[in-house]
């Protein structure tokens, strides 16, 4: 009787274990996907990484606005109007700039709406991209990216930036 | 544990439960087909236009962020307004953006609005009017608002080509009689401009410049410049009339005149300025027919009519007698009656009498305005409509049936079955109502176009925003209605602009029509822009004279006087004039009728009482509030309110006084006569909460607001032996220097370069809330209505306080209050979160992110300038389209107020830092600032010793409100400079 008790106390506790282990298995090791899907499957690794085109070719503001400006697809077909024109994908780009109709890209970088950071003084400090955004030459789909502000706070420590509330993001 | 620690784990609960929910809708990044030429990502673009608001004209530049219209600010190169806009100007915004906006052309079926396509609606009124202008001459009418050349020559061309004469403009306010009198003293057929400025003593008869008359935000600088403290003395301004209008709360003396009786008052001082022995150089015979016509009115006689006492008169007489270079301005732009009409008379002979080259009128830059038609010719052409003689009436964004008094009988004219009716313009207000087919036009801040405030100053009008709707501009709208394809004048409206500007040898090269674009018109370069007096006034009397000025009406009479907040009623409908409280009676939403508190006690009310009153043409209710700024006998009720269609905001929302009347025409001017008629009180039984934004009409001694005397400013101010109370408490800097380790709990504050300061001259601010509009504008500040606003809950950060005098009610005094971003903050020692937290650079941070809402530190705040978030309060779509990026939009439960416009602040400094440069003076500038008419707000940095703020602090004016708190604000006032403080 002993032993059946023990058996079924032994066999709860190793579901009990399995299941918790399954559970954090999914939540931490589980591959997880690289980004939303975007309406056109651009590479940054391909175009940042292979061809080398600058970061800022694409996002030309950064330096002078607080936003890095996403690329109008006029300037995609400056290049594609002559590479892999027939690509079907390179197609889709074509009917956005003929039917004039804005690209929507799925933001992956995101930051609190009560939060207002400011690209260009980061640039102008010649703070590179990569320090914040990461290899992004090595990956094909961006990953989605919620900011928090602990990561502000640790690197302004460690420069000895500012940490003014309002005069750096919060108004 | 530390606080921040206990903080993490306690807001760790939460982000857990958050997390567990699933993640917020994707967001887009929308990347655009073709880059635009002028416009990057997160950077504002200005585009120069000009402000149609009301008849005025002042040049605007708007900040266009990705498309929208966020914010509009004056147009520092225009002349007019150099560069500041008054409330109803930054609330231009909310139409462009309005919820009740149309789109589509709205066809009446049935009495039913049908929507029907823009093509559809063009041909049907085309072949109407192709079928009018076949039946004969005259049979298509145009009643349109003020326009500018271009357009109002286009109008011309395009209703003589259907055979019809000219547009008639309407202006519900057409000065018909300051136009007879400019033209009968003057010999000015127009509407000159006046050089205040210049003035060194002003008398006005009732002419509100600082609110709603002629040009109010270039009366409103022309005023201060003459009415600030220079050295030791200033300009004097004397204010006759049955009421204070804001106008009148500005001057320094008001004497109160029975309503009805300042053309004698005008008159009797016409006679006694001759007696004085000035007006020697006037032709004999208009000198003598002065002397004549005065003999009606000697002072005791006056003193009989008007109620002002001889000794009074007396004292104006010898003001004016004594000043090197007076200016009278006449009679309040309500006034169309023969009173009205005698005072402007009377006003311009004492201006001829009292200055002989007539140097401070202007006849050369005149008013736009001046092409309004009289009242006389608008209800000849419902005497027209009525008789069946028009087949198309077109209506230009007017709205006669709110305007006109119901017996003029407008709605039945533009009800006949057999008239096309068309409305145009982009709400459904009475009269669009009342048409037949609702055209929706672009607004003005979306079209093409010209227009001219003062006469020889053309300014543009550009596309200023990315497109609302596909409907077209006025002007788009006549060359498509009028000109068969190939018979075009001009290919689109903005080269027939264009050309008509070449034509007008006003644009020479092709490089100018850019660089007005640029600009915003063609403006002469400053101080070289010219004027001249009238060349040729007329010798002899006006007729009307020769006649003694009728007795004023007796019984109990109302004044419907225009309104800062509405101007004529058109601004009635935007979210953000409702909200922002009228600057003498504070209250919000509602438009009371004011009365002196003897004539309400005589009637047995109290302020929230509903009244009724009855006058020739109709009855209205409005609740009563008990004023002394009104003389006993007068009641005063603002127009604007009252409207039966006009959207959301407008609509069943208050009284419209002007249904009180019966459509007389005053026979000299053709304006409306009667303005000030008789009516009838009745208590309607039942209070209303008013809407009240004041705590308190008196300061119960606290000395907010103080005053000094320009002579105890010459005598110098003794300075006190400092202590700790109210009256002895020393000025006391927010900076280092102001840390007294005997007098403060806390460190001082180390700030290294910066500390932002503003400066408030009570001397210069005239209490006309242009800084509240554009606070509101800047900051997303929200509208929450009047029941929420009567309950204390408004959310304005910056409000125009207005007290009464304790000892003399009569006498009002105006304060900014804003966040005093203290040095030592009542509000940051007692937040547990530590929400607001004091910034390197002074200010004061409220971190919305970290509000938990306790509220603590607006109880412990002695200024009240802290705004709780009660709800999440709303924008209807697609008002939020005007909404400032750069800031954000509050939610519930958080505690929010003045920013000093960091965002604002923040742009100046990356901008001056990206140059690797420090800030210069005058780079940050709050919106209040940017836009105050008066310059009575200054701003900048204290720690600079060099700085403009910093100098005004060492004025003998300057003190700081409630510093004996020792909060040491960084908001200094300047007291307010009055004769007898």
């Amino acid at each position: 009787m002993a032993s059946r008790a023990n058996r079924i106390a032994f066999r709860t506790t190793a579901a009990i274990l399995v299941s918790l282990g399954a559970l954090l298995y999914f939540f931490y090791l589980w591959p997880r996907p690289e980004g939303p899907e975007q309406p056109i499957p651009f590479s940054h690794h391909v175009h940042s990484g292979i061809k080398q085109i600058q970061c800022q070719y694409c996002h030309p503001y950064v330096a002078d606005s607080n936003f890095p400006g996403m690329p109008p697809v006029e300037k995609c077909l400056h290049c594609h109007n002559y590479i892999i024109v027939n690509h079907p994908w390179i197609r889709k780009e074509h009917e956005y700039a003929q039917q004039g109709v804005s690209t929507p890209w799925v933001k992956v970088n995101v930051i609190a709406e009560h939060v207002f950071f400011n690209h260009q003084r980061h640039v102008n400090r010649e703070v590179a991209c990569e320090e914040c955004h990461g290899e992004v030459k090595e990956l094909q789909r961006l990953p989605q990216k919620l900011w928090r502000m602990g990561e502000c706070i640790t690197c302004h420590r460690n420069r000895n930036a500012q940490l003014d509330c309002w005069l750096s993001c919060h108004n | 544990m530390n606080r921040r620690r206990f903080l993490q784990l306690a807001g760790g609960g939460s982000v857990a439960f958050a997390a567990a929910c699933s993640p917020e809708s994707p967001k887009f990044l929308f990347s655009p087909p073709q880059a635009t030429g002028d416009q990057v990502t997160g950077r504002a673009t200005w585009y120069a236009s000009t402000c149609r608001e009301c008849p005025a004209g002042c040049g605007l530049i708007a900040k266009n962020r990705e498309g929208r219209l966020i914010k509009l600010e004056g147009n520092p190169l225009h002349p007019l307004n150099r560069g500041r806009l008054c409330l109803r100007g930054q609330a231009a915004l909310q139409a462009l953006y309005h919820p009740d906006r149309l789109t589509t052309p709205l066809l009446k079926e049935n009495g039913h609005w049908v929507p029907i396509s823009r093509d559809r609606a063009l041909s049907r009124i085309a072949a109407r009017v192709q079928e009018a202008a076949r039946r004969g001459e005259g049979r298509v009418r145009l009643l349109s608002e003020v326009v500018g050349e271009s357009a109002l020559a286009l109008q011309r061309a395009v209703l003589g080509g259907w055979s019809s004469p000219g547009p008639t403009i309407f202006e519900p306010y057409a000065y018909e009689t300051l136009r007879a009198a400019n033209r009968e003293v003057f010999g000015v057929d127009g509407l000159v401009s006046y050089r205040l400025d210049q003035a060194d003593c002003l008398l006005g008869f009732g002419a509100e410049f600082l609110e709603t008359w002629l040009s109010p935000v270039e009366y409103a600088w022309k005023f201060k410049t003459m009415h600030a403290l220079r050295g030791e003395g200033k300009g004097r301004f004397v204010w006759v009339a049955p009421f204070q209008s804001l106008t009148g709360a500005n001057a320094d003396r008001w004497y109160g005149c029975r309503p009805g009786a300042e053309s004698w008052v005008a008159l009797g001082l016409l006679g006694r300025l001759l007696a004085l022995g000035r007006g020697g150089h006037l032709p004999e015979s208009l000198r003598r027919g002065i002397a004549q016509a005065a003999e009606a009115a000697p002072f005791p006689r006056v003193e009989q009519v008007s109620g002002i006492p001889v000794a009074h008169l007396e004292e104006i007489a010898r003001a004016l007698a004594a000043a090197e270079r007076p200016l009278v301005l006449g009679a309040g732009m309500w006034q169309s009656d023969e009173n009205g009409l005698r005072v402007n008379l009377a006003a311009n002979l004492l201006q001829r009498v009292l200055d002989p080259g007539l140097l401070r009128i202007d006849a050369v830059n005149r008013h736009r305005v001046e092409i309004a038609a009289p009242r006389a010719e608008i209800l000849s052409l419902l005497e027209d409509l009525a008789a069946g003689r028009v087949d198309v009436l077109f209506l230009n964004q007017v709205n006669p049936l709110f305007h006109l008094p119901p017996s003029a009988q407008a709605a039945e004219a533009l009800s006949r079955p057999d008239t096309l009716v068309v409305a145009l313009g982009g709400f459904l207000d009475e009269t669009a109502a009342a048409a037949d087919l609702v055209f929706p036009l672009a607004h003005a801040l979306e079209s093409w176009d010209d227009y001219n405030g003062w006469t020889p100053v053309p300014s543009c009008l550009q596309p200023a925003a990315g497109r609302f709707s596909t409907a077209p501009g006025a002007g788009e709208f006549w060359l498509a209605i009028a000109f068969p394809e190939g018979e075009k004048p001009a290919p689109d409206y903005r080269s027939f602009i264009a050309r008509r500007l070449f034509e007008r040898g006003l644009l020479k090269t092709a490089s100018d029509w850019p660089r007005m674009l640029q600009q915003g018109g063609l403006f002469p370069p400053p101080g070289e822009l010219t004027g001249a007096p009238p060349a040729d006034p007329p010798d002899r009397l006006p007729e009307l004279l020769r006649r003694p000025p009728p007795l004023p009406p007796e019984g109990i009479l109302l004044a419907p006087v225009p309104s800062i907040r509405f101007f004529d009623g058109r601004g009635a409908n935007r979210p953000w004039l409702c909200e922002i409280p009228d600057p003498l009676t504070r209250i919000a939403w509602q438009t009371p009728v004011c009365l002196h508190p003897e004539t309400a006690r005589a009637h047995g009310v109290e302020t929230g009482d509903l009244l009724r009153l009855s006058g020739p043409g109709g009855g209205i209710e409005a609740p009563a509030y008990a004023t002394e700024t009104v003389v006993p006998g007068l009641l005063v009720h603002a127009v604007g309110q009252g409207h039966r269609a006009y959207g959301r905001y407008a609509e069943d929302r208050g009284a419209n006084p002007l249904r009180l009347l019966s459509p007389r025409l005053e026979p000299f001017g053709g304006g409306q006569a009667g303005v000030l008629c008789r009516v009838e009180i009745h208590p309607a039984g039942g209070r209303i909460l008013l809407a009240r934004t004041d705590g308190s009409r008196i300061q119960h001694g606290r000395k907010l607001v103080r005053t000094v005397s320009p002579a105890e400013l010459r005598r110098g101010l003794k300075p006190r032996k400092a202590g700790l109370t109210l009256n002895d408490f020393p000025l006391t800097l927010p900076l280092p220097e102001g840390y007294d380790p005997k007098r403060d709990f806390y460190p001082p504050h180390d700030h290294t370069e910066i500390r932002w300061g503003m400066v408030v001259d009570l001397d210069r601010c005239i209490g006309c809330a242009a800084c509240v509009a554009a606070c509101y504008a800047e900051n997303n500040i929200a509208v929450v209505g009047e029941t929420a606003v009567a309950r204390g809950r408004e959310m304005a950060w910056l409000e125009i306080v207005r007290y009464h005098d304790e000892s003399r009610p009569e006498r009002v005094y105006f304060l900014p209050m804003l966040c005093q971003h203290c040095d030592n903050a009542p509000c940051e020692s007692v937040c547990p979160v530590y929400a607001p937290h004091h910034s390197a650079e002074g200010l004061n941070n409220q971190i919305y992110n970290r509000c938990i809402g306790t509220r603590f530190c607006s109880q412990n705040c002695p200024y009240k300038v802290r705004r709780f978030n009660w709800f999440d309060w709303s924008w209807p779509d697609p008002l939020p389209l005007q909404l400032n990026p750069d800031v954000t939009v509050r939610s519930k439960g958080v505690m929010e107020k003045c920013s000093f416009c960091i965002q604002r602040i923040k742009e100046a400094r990356t901008k001056a830092r990206n140059q690797k440069r420090p800030l210069r003076e005058g780079e940050a500038i709050p919106a209040c600032v940017q836009t105050c008419p008066t310059e009575a707000l200054v701003f900048g940095n204290l720690m600079d010793p060099d700085s403009r703020v910093r100098r005004l602090c060492d004025d003998p004016r300057a003190y700081q409100v409630l510093g004996y708190l020792n909060t040491k604000p960084a908001v200094i006032y300047l007291k307010k400079v009055l004769e007898e403080a």
